[in-house]
């Protein structure tokens, strides 16, 4: 009895680190593939090589990696900082300013998010060759903005917000805008957190809609990029390894350092 | 008069709450509920360029022939048939041992296989198509401990490309759904569990009596999420099997859609017609999945 009980103690804590090297590995491999020529990336060799800085330089003499990734941060910036004052208004409204009617609109809002984008995006491109804003950053960034699964987590996190704290800042003259940003605001840093980096998230790694809607070399974000790169005659390897580093180890040292606001986000949704 | 002024003051609170809604709902309706309604127009036109022309429900009766279409529904239905149960196993097992077996670490193994859902689709579709080509790691890696003679074409054998996709979903994602499970897990009461042990029930009984029918709706609303990301499935087949290959045995139908609107015959007017059809498809199994679950909690 003790002996079997040992057995599968072992074979379980073997089991989970082979989970755990496996889901660690592409990481690791990454990371030395920046250093190899192309023929060792391709055939998986796992010694680092030195051709670091060859790849770099190759890389930057064909693509333009700091454009892409100017790009690409500014896209998902402007989204994060536009979506939360968006979302968080229109959370903020539905939750402490109720009323019969917006509450219809929050029921609207809540069974569209079954809504593939897929849906959208073939009229929403017609749209936006309409209004002349192909190929412009704006045409990634406007339809990301409202959030619904945004607006529903904050409401969530709202409703812990004692009503009567609005109240008494009421009864000392705050007007209504400065009690959500002076009050509310600054004591939901943790919930504003996770809802920033699930916008950030959502935007940095999107594809399907800029692949749409971006045309020329000077608009394109990091996806996109390598998306062409491995469409490339010949491809570079090393470089392309690069810029799979650039586009994934920032968000694995925001996910290192901000692991449960990270967690908080995600789970939000089965509260 | 302080009924009065009471009035007054709720119609002012009123009005600031649409204010507080109002932009967003703007946007919504501009970007989401244009388009939606929009594209109903888009389904009776067939499209050349910006060019069109009414053609009724021929878009229906073209969707209907159109055999490469159900190819690639069939491959939608296949990734979730095999893709979905077999995560759901896997970050079942993995979160009942974390909960269970393991006291250290445990946060240190939660963090790492819940990495790979952080990575852009992507950037882990590059590395995969990297590490799976025929003369690729995962080849020489398989032939190297003789479990295989020949490489295997995981990426141009039709069968094997179908795998690969299953491969790298369940990569992505197994982690993902192993945080929600060990999450509901946390929350189930260990009094419960305490009072099984007592009456001698096995870890094995304890899990299939107490943890999985508790756990039920959270693994629910995981199938169903991960249904409606299978049904979209687009990023992993266009990279990680070069736009669906080979010949088509990886064709979803979202990259079907992509490729109508933007590579084949941009034809928008085809493209949302077959994009309406993928909605109330997803819309169908997000139904039969939410009534399974009412039934349940019942």
């Amino acid at each position: 009895m003790k002996r079997t009980h040992t057995i599968s103690y072992f074979i379980i804590r073997l089991i989970l680190l082979i989970g755990a090297f496996i889901s660690i590995f592409p990481f690791i491999w990454m990371i030395i593939g920046t250093t190899q020529n192309p023929n060792d990336v391709v055939r998986g060799v796992l010694k680092p090589g030195n051709e670091f800085l060859s790849n770099w330089k190759k890389v930057n003499a064909s693509y333009s990696v700091f454009t892409f990734f100017m790009n690409s941060f500014v896209i998902a910036f402007t989204t994060v900082a536009g979506g939360l004052v968006i979302n968080g208004l229109a959370a903020f409204g539905f939750e402490k300013y109720r009323s019969r009617k917006r509450e219809v609109f929050f029921n609207i809002l809540l069974v569209s998010m079954i809504l593939p984008q897929m849906a959208i995006v073939i009229p929403l491109f017609r749209q936006m060759a309409f209004f002349n804003l192909l190929n412009t950053r704006i045409a990634i960034i406007l339809p990301s903005l409202v959030s619904v699964f945004i607006i529903f987590f904050l409401r969530q996190n709202f409703k812990m917000f004692p009503t009567e704290i609005m109240e008494a800042a009421r009864v000392d003259g705050a007007g209504e805008l400065s009690i959500f940003l002076r009050i509310v605001v600054p004591s939901m840093k943790a919930t504003f957190a996770s809802a920033s980096i699930y916008l950030f998230l959502g935007q940095w790694n999107s594809y399907l809609w800029p692949l749409m809607t971006i045309l020329s070399d000077a608009k394109k974000t990091l996806p996109i990029a390598m998306s062409s790169m491995m469409r490339a005659y010949t491809i570079e390897y090393g470089g392309l390894m690069i810029l799979v580093c650039i586009s994934t180890l920032p968000i694995l040292v925001l996910f290192l350092t901000m692991q449960r606001q990270f967690v908080a986000g995600l789970l939000g949704s089965i509260k | 008069m302080e009924v009065k002024l009471k009035g007054q003051f709720h119609r002012y609170l009123n009005r600031i709450g649409w204010a507080y809604v109002t932009p967003a709902l703007v946007f919504y309706g501009l970007f989401m509920v244009y388009p939606v309604f929009y594209s109903l127009v888009m389904v009776t036109q067939k499209w050349r360029g910006f060019n069109r022309q009414f053609v009724g429900l021929g878009n229906f009766v073209r969707m209907a022939q159109d055999s490469i279409f159900w190819k690639a529904l069939s491959h939608n239905f296949i990734f979730m048939a095999i893709q979905i149960p077999l995560m759901i196993f896997l970050a079942l097992i993995l979160a009942t041992w974390l909960n269970t077996e393991i006291r250290r670490f445990r946060g240190v193994f939660r963090t790492i296989f819940f990495l790979p859902c952080v990575t852009s689709l992507v950037a882990y579709s590059v590395l995969f198509r990297i590490l799976l080509q025929t003369n690729g790691l995962f080849n020489n890696l398989l032939k190297d401990l003789h479990l295989i003679s020949e490489p295997i074409g995981w990426l141009t054998n039709g069968f094997w490309a179908k795998i690969t996709i299953i491969i790298a979903l369940t990569w992505r994602w197994t982690g993902y759904n192993m945080v929600f499970f060990l999450v509901g897990m946390q929350n189930i009461d260990s009094e419960i569990y305490e009072a099984a042990e007592v009456d001698g029930a096995s870890r094995i009984r304890q899990f299939f009596s107490i943890t999985l029918p508790l756990l039920t709706p959270v693994i629910l609303f995981s199938a169903v999420t991960s249904t409606n990301g299978t049904m979209q499935l687009f990023d992993e087949p266009n990279i990680l099997t070069w736009g669906g290959g080979p010949s088509n045995e990886t064709m979803t139908v979202a990259l079907y859609i992509y490729n109508q609107a933007f590579v084949l015959n941009s034809d928008l007017g085809y493209a949302a017609t077959l994009s309406y059809v993928m909605v109330i498809i997803a819309a169908l199994l997000a139904f039969v999945q939410l009534r399974l679950l009412g039934d349940k909690e019942r």
